[in-house]
């Protein structure tokens, strides 16, 4: 029964950061076509910075996190309109300009802050016992209460806002929502933006547990990329999913067997669901 | 992004053994074969060695990616396949490498056959993570049986290829030349017409009575045989195999080189692999921003130059003797 429990309250807190990522890489994929495999480096960014400006530094919280995750979001435009709006034509060369940025942000951090891993003073300190059971610590309730307000009002943001439906718009029709005035190349922009804040978040509420390194994006990308495509790419409520049943499956396998076979299992996952279904959970056929 | 052919090559008769097609690759091997006269130290001959067997790994990524546009951004399961492969039978059983390299090479082009075939399906974003993916597995693997793969640490004393570092030289020389060169012959070969035909216009080629399925498994399978070998070859060149290479690290620098050298040439790749090797270890002077100026210079490349290093350089040559052979003209 304890066990049970255990699974299922860090089993949450897993899939919460994979949802964070993985939304934001849906989204941006789903609107603008662009396989941004620089994603989970953003999440590194923010992580480094909310290090650099919380723990370092000793500023106050909400400031220090509203100032990484607004940076990153910068990076992130600065990313889309530099680098990948020239070459957006092309899927190939945008996943190849991706991955050399990624390399390029892990070499960036790794020159300031060298190759050791950083441990950040938790936002918090309590540890708490959730059903009279389960021992957990305030920085992984947090990271998972934030998670699903953030979600929770992204989904609220995208389908009843105007700016949402015209995210939409051009997701659906890019020719049609320039003729209802709707800037294709600006929203990508925004979308952008939001995706980057999307993992700059889920870096900087996840780093005080897992600690920062520069080789931190490796390991989520693939994750990420795994729960994308099992929900179907482009599609909110499947990536969601996705990341829920990626995040339990991993968290089952490392209780019941090891840690390192987590990560296969999830692989099998996505491998079958390749060979089986290319389009994933709730996915759209692809043109 | 895909290149068109190069001037050079349309210049010249078609035929792909030519000998004057060649003059140029004739004149690198002979410099690399007549190298140890002068160069004595071995620090140098060293990095040459992993030059050579970077300019394998990159041109057989090339053969799989760049002529046939299937996109792989998971080489180290063909380079850690082959690589533990020979490990595996050289650390437990002390096979001798002859028998290994060869066996590592066929591991990988068992890989490749079974990346492959799921890859038959697969485009773009979901081809690109089947071999993450893939590659992600033999790196996981190593990680469950760490008892026997060494784990994070790998196998140290693996069996020496020969204790004479010019030797040595001599075979990673030898395997270059036959690997390229194979390559190179292939590409310029009808063969080579078919994989371009893929790449351009998969439906069109399958129209025009191309077997598409049998050519896209038989590159799996092939540049994964060239990268097994190489792999193989380099745990025994370093007497050492580690999770390094099986890392995603290594199969993102094999796409980022070959994508700097010139995509879909093979001789770009090549080029590549001794020239960032070597500007590598020049910047090691300023070791903290060495990696960070040689991966910012690639991003610089895919926006400005996408055809690549190598292709650029050629054409602009190119350019330059024409104006000077017939300046009225131009």
């Amino acid at each position: 029964m304890v066990t049970f429990l255990e699974i299922l309250v860090y089993g949450a807190v897993q899939s919460s950061v994979y949802a964070m990522l993985a939304v934001g890489f849906s989204l941006i994929f789903g609107v603008a076509g662009v396989v941004n495999l620089a994603h989970t480096a953003f999440y590194m960014v923010g992580a480094y910075l909310i290090y650099t400006l919380f723990s370092l530094s000793g500023l106050n919280l909400i400031f220090s996190l509203v100032v990484s995750v607004v940076l990153t979001g910068i990076v992130g435009i600065l990313v889309q309109h530099l680098c990948i709006r020239p070459l957006i034509k092309s899927e190939y060369s945008v996943m190849i300009i991706t991955v050399a940025l990624a390399m390029f942000f892990q070499e960036v951090l790794l020159s300031t802050f060298g190759p050791v891993d950083r441990n950040l003073t938790n936002f918090y300190d309590a540890t708490y016992k959730l059903f009279g059971m389960v021992t957990i610590d305030a920085q992984r309730l947090l990271t998972l209460i934030v998670a699903i307000i953030i979600i929770i009002c992204l989904w609220l943001f995208i389908k009843r806002t105007k700016f949402g439906r015209a995210i939409q718009a051009v997701a659906q029709d890019r020719e049609g929502s320039v003729f209802m005035g709707i800037n294709p190349n600006r929203v990508y922009l925004q979308v952008m933006f939001i995706s980057a804040c999307l993992a700059a978040i889920a870096g900087a509420f996840i780093a005080p547990t897992l600690g920062a390194r520069p080789h931190m994006w490796e390991h989520p990308l693939v994750r990420v990329f795994i729960c994308v495509v099992l929900g179907g790419l482009g599609s909110f409520e499947g990536t969601i999913l996705a990341a829920i049943i990626i995040g339990f499956t991993e968290v089952v396998v490392a209780f019941s067997l090891s840690a390192y076979l987590g990560e296969l299992v999830a692989v099998a996952i996505i491998l079958f669901v390749l060979c089986v279904r290319p389009t994933g959970l709730m996915g759209r056929r692809a043109a | 992004m895909m290149n068109q052919l190069h001037g050079l090559e349309q210049s010249l008769p078609a035929s792909p053994l030519h000998w004057k097609r060649f003059r140029a690759h004739f004149a690198i091997v002979i410099l690399l074969l007549l190298l140890p006269v002068f160069v004595k130290s071995i620090y140098v001959i060293d990095l040459l060695i992993v030059c050579n067997v970077w300019a394998v790994f990159l041109s057989s990524w090339d053969l799989l990616t760049g002529y046939t546009g299937q996109i792989s951004f998971g080489h180290s399961l063909f380079i850690g396949g082959g690589a533990y492969t020979a490990g595996f039978l050289s650390f437990y059983l002390h096979v001798p490498f002859w028998i290994t390299i060869p066996l590592g090479g066929c591991v990988a082009a068992i890989l490749g056959f079974g990346l492959g075939l799921p890859a038959l399906r697969l485009k773009g974003p979901y081809l690109a993570l089947a071999t993450f993916a893939a590659s992600a597995v033999l790196h996981g693997l190593s990680a469950v049986f760490w008892l026997y793969s060494g784990g994070e640490d790998g196998l140290y004393g693996v069996g020496p290829l020969t204790r004479n570092y010019f030797v040595k030289y001599y075979w990673s020389v030898a395997l270059m030349v036959v690997c390229s060169g194979f390559l190179l012959f292939l590409v310029n070969s009808q063969y080579g017409l078919i994989l371009k035909s893929i790449r351009e216009d998969e439906s069109g080629a399958e129209a025009s009575g191309i077997n598409v399925t049998k050519y896209k498994l038989l590159t799996f399978i092939m540049s994964g045989f060239l990268a097994g070998v190489a792999g193989a070859f380099y745990g025994h060149a370093q007497m050492h195999v580690g999770t390094d290479l099986l890392s995603l690290n290594l199969s993102i620098m094999v796409v980022l080189m070959s994508v700097a050298g010139g995509m879909g040439t093979i001789i770009g790749p090549i080029v590549a692999g001794y020239l960032l090797i070597l500007l590598n270890e020049w910047l090691r002077v300023i070791e903290v921003v060495r990696v960070l100026i040689y991966s910012f210079s690639v991003v610089l490349i895919l926006l400005f130059i996408p055809r690549g290093i190598v292709p650029t350089i050629i054409s602009i040559a190119e350019t330059l003797i024409s104006k000077i052979k017939s300046p009225s003209r131009s």
